[in-house]
């Protein structure tokens, strides 16, 4: 897994986003942007070239899901490996997210091993 | 035309009463006082009455919305159970926080005592005021401390860490008590809709609004969401069933 990979991460509460920020420095990402709702986050990932997008379900403006959807609709971001780190605990909306092309889904609060072993098989799925 | 009517009849009446009351006719003068005083009263009570059927009817369509009767009986207490895992979660924060202090604190004094005494040495060392004896010493020292440097450098970490993953509660309480503040408006504009039914007699709007895609926030013990999971291993087999 390539540590340098640029990482976008996209919550409306800036204090999760600080903590998502830190586990991932934690585990040797030091290429990490944010945004605060997919509205802010769509732009920034037509624009850039982000490896890896984790986002919020739960936003104003522009939901998770639907960045997920918009991320999947365009052909320059479609790959891109998506994890959803949400509140939203709903069957229905786990099963949404799959049927949208999610790559992982974990709920909060977490751990940071959870949110390590979510990142390391999404990572070893692509590789391989 | 039944206004003109009666009207008429009125005008009639009194017309016979200004009579009577010239001739005389104390009998007479009664009994068309008594027959225009109920003529009036009748209209009142069938003012009093047609309102009193409005009021009870719309009463009535009230007490029967789903989203007034939703409200008391569910929303509500989830409410209160919400704002009690409010408290508990950034009690539990606020612990985690501090207990990590606590441990941390100790170890950060034992080391800044360590190496106060070992630099000190370490002086004298340099200015050539130690013994080979005492300069053995102060070499096991090192050793020792530099063991025990990586060992809670890295405990200090870990606390660290703890205590950056402590604060999520703010993400998680503050969406919860966005929920609450929804719901006292619901309560506010049904209060009021309540208000306006009981002044104008219209009747209220039952239609209840549209939840699709609603989403409920973070879980809650004691508040149940029909067809949500308990846990990330339940979500990990619901995803792997999916074939993830």
């Amino acid at each position: 897994m390539d540590k340098n990979m640029k990482i976008l991460v996209v919550d409306d509460f800036s204090t999760m986003r600080r903590i998502v920020k830190n586990l991932l420095r934690e585990l040797g990402f030091t290429n990490l942007d944010e945004a605060d709702d997919g509205l802010t986050a769509w732009p920034k990932l037509k624009a850039g070239h982000y490896d890896f997008l984790v986002t919020d379900w739960n936003m104003p403006g522009m939901t998770g899901i639907d960045l997920l959807k918009e991320v999947r609709a365009n052909p320059a971001t479609a790959k891109m490996p998506v994890l959803l780190v949400t509140a939203e605990s709903k069957r229905e909306q786990i099963i949404e997210a799959a049927q949208a092309g999610v790559n992982g889904y974990i709920i909060k609060p977490f751990t940071a091993a959870t949110l390590k072993e979510k990142i390391d098989k999404i990572f070893a799925r692509s590789a391989g | 035309m039944q206004d003109e009517r009666a009207k008429q009849e009125l005008l009639e009446k009194a017309h016979q009463l200004i009579e009577s009351i010239e001739n005389g006719d104390d009998a007479g003068t009664d009994e068309l006082l008594t027959s225009m005083t109920v003529y009036r009263e009748k209209g009142l009570f069938e003012e009093v009455g047609h309102l009193t059927r409005q009021l009870h009817d719309s009463l009535s369509s009230f007490a029967l919305d789903d989203q007034l009767s939703d409200l008391t009986d569910k929303e509500i207490p989830d409410a209160k159970e919400r704002l009690n895992y409010v408290i508990e979660m950034t009690n539990e924060a606020a612990n985690t926080t501090l207990n990590a202090i606590d441990e941390v604190l100790p170890v950060t004094a034992e080391m800044k005592k360590k190496s106060d005494e070992l630099s000190a040495k370490w002086q004298k060392f340099m200015s050539r005021e130690l013994s080979l004896a005492e300069f053995k010493k102060m070499s096991a020292e090192i050793t020792e401390f530099l063991d025990m440097s990586c060992k809670n450098t890295a405990f200090v970490h870990k606390k660290a860490n703890e205590i950056v993953l402590a604060q999520s509660f703010q993400d998680l309480t503050g969406q919860i008590i966005t929920k609450v503040i929804a719901l006292v408006q619901n309560v506010e504009e049904s209060l009021v809709d309540l208000v306006r039914i009981a002044g104008s007699q219209e009747s209220a709007g039952t239609e209840k609004k549209q939840e699709k895609g609603k989403l409920e926030g973070p879980a809650v013990p004691g508040v149940v969401v029909e067809g949500a999971v308990n846990s990330q291993d339940e979500v990990d087999d619901l995803l792997s069933s999916l074939g993830f």
